[in-house]
């Protein structure tokens, strides 16, 4: 892999980790750039989690390491990271806002700056009134946010999220969204991992998603999109598809329900012969040509 | 080291916020208090009897047994003993106030004693009565030899054998000494049960909550069990001091003497106090990182507990044979020499080479349980669900 070191970046350089017989991380590779969000996808089991804690030390790889600006990550680089862990945890008994302070200064704020992220946090997220409160006191989504908060309260310049969206209502993943967004419109690097195709689609500039331990689809999500060999071409037809089907080559794959159709086909295809017939036919209701979604090249890569 | 400081910082703020801490240690100091001024209260100086007297001899034999009862107390200070008496025409008439409680025993003449129940109250009364009664026997049969007699009682009444050592202790200082040690040695093993154990739970609720993996990802493990040794222990130990303090203030309140100690054996106790609760905190702590839930941190705890309650009584052992085998060996273990070396030094009975020697392999040892309990508390800490295996622990600090 190429390290360009005249930009800042976090680069994961081969990694790999075995359990016994299992091996967590295969020769992991990927790297995310400041000012853009990375969205880490991969089935369960696939080895995020792991890769994730190898960044702070959690886990020690049997070999490969994580680079920040060219220098391996030690625990004091990785205190200006932002983590939040896939197990959600804070304590219990703690009020938010002390629970907040503590982990800005064990990232190696000053009490006072740590005292001042922690208000504009809590107000961020409308918390304010609870910042006395103990943590056990909130609702499982409130919880959450200071869990956010509590990545965030050191203005990180690198932060990792396992699972940032699961178990968040629509509101609180919009919510959410924002805030990342805003981070790496900030200049932050910003990586997390999803099973919500949609929204890592939506929100993320680039994908790096993992497989068996191995990273085997990186890059900016657009460009990847284009450089699929096949489209997607999608008619709401009530005629005879087999037919349409016949006037061109390159059709892969079809499935049809209730005169929706859903077609794979070679990217280079030429569909105009197809459009004209579907349209002379006088049964075509609506249709669409588009690259291939994340979803789909997700399946692509992982089936 | 300003994040073991700020761990240290956050269990004793948070330690000192929480109700339970607050609680207890009020209860400590209310109990210690009690246990001291109560007796006292209740006590009420002199020991006081109503005697009825019937017939002829009785009140000389009174007037010998308040003599005889306050044979040890010094002029100037309060009597002891005090009888009250009351005399009767009639036998009638004093069993009647008798079993009316008027009086708690009737001596009838010089040659019988009633009481209303036989047992142990009244018993001091009545011992006293028949030593008088004895003694007086004794001085009457004397009476012709005249000054013999008074030798006599004199000679029943003086002190017992002075009883000394080698080393010059007298018997009094002696036993000072050994009471202290021996005290020094059950508040070590209260301390480490109650504070160990209050690690052992922290541990464990931070392994339980998960909020661990958060911490973890800003501070190395050791960083984080010894901050919280370092800040539970500080915690735990001022409670422990400020509850010796009261007990000490309460026992000058209720009058009673505190023999004046020598500042070494003091200093000796306090440096193993020290050396013996860092042993058990970090072990504790090592311990709570295998548990998963609260409900299992007691039974991982089980071992050190055990090895505690063995350090007690190896003391109890010393204290019968401070030179033999087991104490030199027990002095150079670092689990249980907290125990051992103190109880020694107290019995002046530990060359200074062994001293000097159990303190370097205390200190030694401390340094490597950090290691130790650091390498199995990272391995075990980010593995939720079963408690997790030592062997499991220790392999797992690679991962």
């Amino acid at each position: 892999m190429i390290v360009n070191l005249t930009r800042p970046m976090l680069v994961f350089e081969d990694l790999h980790k075995s359990y016994g017989d299992i091996r967590a991380l295969d020769g992991c590779s990927f790297q995310v750039a400041p000012g853009r969000m990375l969205g880490f996808l991969g089935p369960n089991g696939a080895g995020k989690t792991t890769a994730m804690r190898t960044v702070f030390g959690l886990v020690r790889p049997d070999s490969g390491r994580v680079l920040w600006n060219g220098d391996p990550v030690e625990k004091e680089t990785a205190s200006r990271f932002g983590y939040m862990p896939e197990q959600r945890g804070l304590y219990p008994k703690m009020r938010i806002r002390d629970m907040l302070v503590y982990v800005g200064r064990l990232h190696g704020m000053s009490n006072t700056a740590a005292g001042n992220s922690a208000d504009l946090w809590l107000e961020r997220l409308g918390l304010t009134e609870r910042a006395l409160d103990r943590v056990e006191a909130l609702s499982h989504g409130n919880q959450q946010r200071v869990q956010l908060a509590a990545a965030l309260v050191h203005d990180p310049d690198v932060m990792l999220l396992d699972e940032p969206f699961s178990g968040l209502d629509p509101i609180a993943v919009d919510t959410m969204s924002e805030i990342l967004r805003d981070a790496a419109r900030l200049g932050k690097a910003v990586v997390f991992s999803s099973h919500q195709l949609d929204l890592v689609e939506d929100l993320c500039d680039d994908v790096a998603i993992i497989h068996k331990g191995r990273v085997v689809v990186e890059g900016d999500v657009k460009a990847l999109k284009e450089a699929s060999p096949y489209r997607r071409l999608e008619i709401d037809f009530d005629g005879e598809i087999g037919e349409l089907t016949r006037s061109i080559d390159g059709i892969h794959d079809i499935s049809s329900l209730d005169g929706h159709h859903r077609l794979t086909v070679d990217a280079g295809t030429d569909i105009r012969p197809f459009l004209a017939r579907a349209q002379d036919s006088g049964h075509l209701r609506s249709f669409s040509y588009t690259a291939p979604s994340l979803s789909d090249l997700f399946r692509e890569a992982v089936g | 080291m300003r994040r073991l400081g700020l761990v240290a910082m956050r269990e004793m703020r948070e330690g000192l916020r929480s109700k339970t801490f607050l609680i207890t240690t009020a209860i400590t100091i209310l109990i210690v208090a009690a246990i001291v001024v109560v007796p006292r209260l209740l006590e009420g100086g002199a020991d006081h009897y109503t005697v009825g007297l019937v017939g002829d001899g009785g009140a000389e034999i009174v007037d010998a047994a308040v003599r005889l009862g306050n044979a040890n107390v010094e002029d100037g200070d309060e009597p002891a003993v005090e009888i009250e008496t009351t005399t009767f025409a009639t036998r009638e008439e004093a069993i009647a106030a008798l079993e009316s409680g008027d009086v708690g025993v009737v001596l009838v003449d010089d040659s019988e004693v009633v009481v209303q129940t036989l047992g142990i109250t009244g018993s001091g009364v009545t011992s006293l009565l028949q030593q008088a009664a004895a003694a007086r026997a004794l001085e009457q049969a004397l009476e012709e030899h005249g000054e013999v007699a008074a030798v006599v009682i004199e000679t029943l009444t003086s002190d017992p054998l002075e009883v000394s050592t080698p080393q010059g202790d007298d018997e009094a200082g002696g036993s000072e000494r050994f009471l202290v040690a021996q005290a020094g040695m059950f508040l070590l093993y209260m301390a480490v049960l109650v504070y160990g154990s209050w690690i052992l739970t922290g541990v464990t609720e931070e392994k339980s909550s998960r909020v661990v993996e958060v911490l973890l990802s800003a501070v190395h493990p050791w960083q984080l069990l010894g901050g919280k040794v370092l800040g539970i222990g500080t915690l735990g130990l001022a409670q422990f001091v400020i509850t010796i303090l009261v007990a000490l203030g309460a026992i000058r309140y209720a009058g009673i003497e505190i023999p004046s100690l020598d500042p070494i054996l003091i200093a000796n106790l306090v440096l193993w106090f020290v050396l013996g609760f860092l042993v058990f905190a970090v072990l504790f702590g090592a311990a709570g990182s295998l548990a998963s839930r609260t409900e299992d941190a007691q039974g991982v705890a089980m071992p050190m507990s055990m090895i505690a309650v063995a350090g007690l009584f190896l003391s109890f052992a010393v204290l019968e044979d401070p030179d033999g085998t087991l104490a030199v060996v027990g002095s150079l273990i670092p689990l249980t020499a907290p125990f051992v070396v103190p109880v020694r030094v107290a019995m002046d009975s530990i060359p200074g080479w062994q001293f000097i020697l159990a303190v370097a392999i205390a200190l030694v040892g401390i340094g490597l349980l950090v290691r130790v309990a650091g390498r199995i508390y990272s391995g075990a800490l980010l593995r939720i669900g079963t408690r997790t295996k030592l062997r499991e622990a220790w392999r797992g600090a690679d991962q």
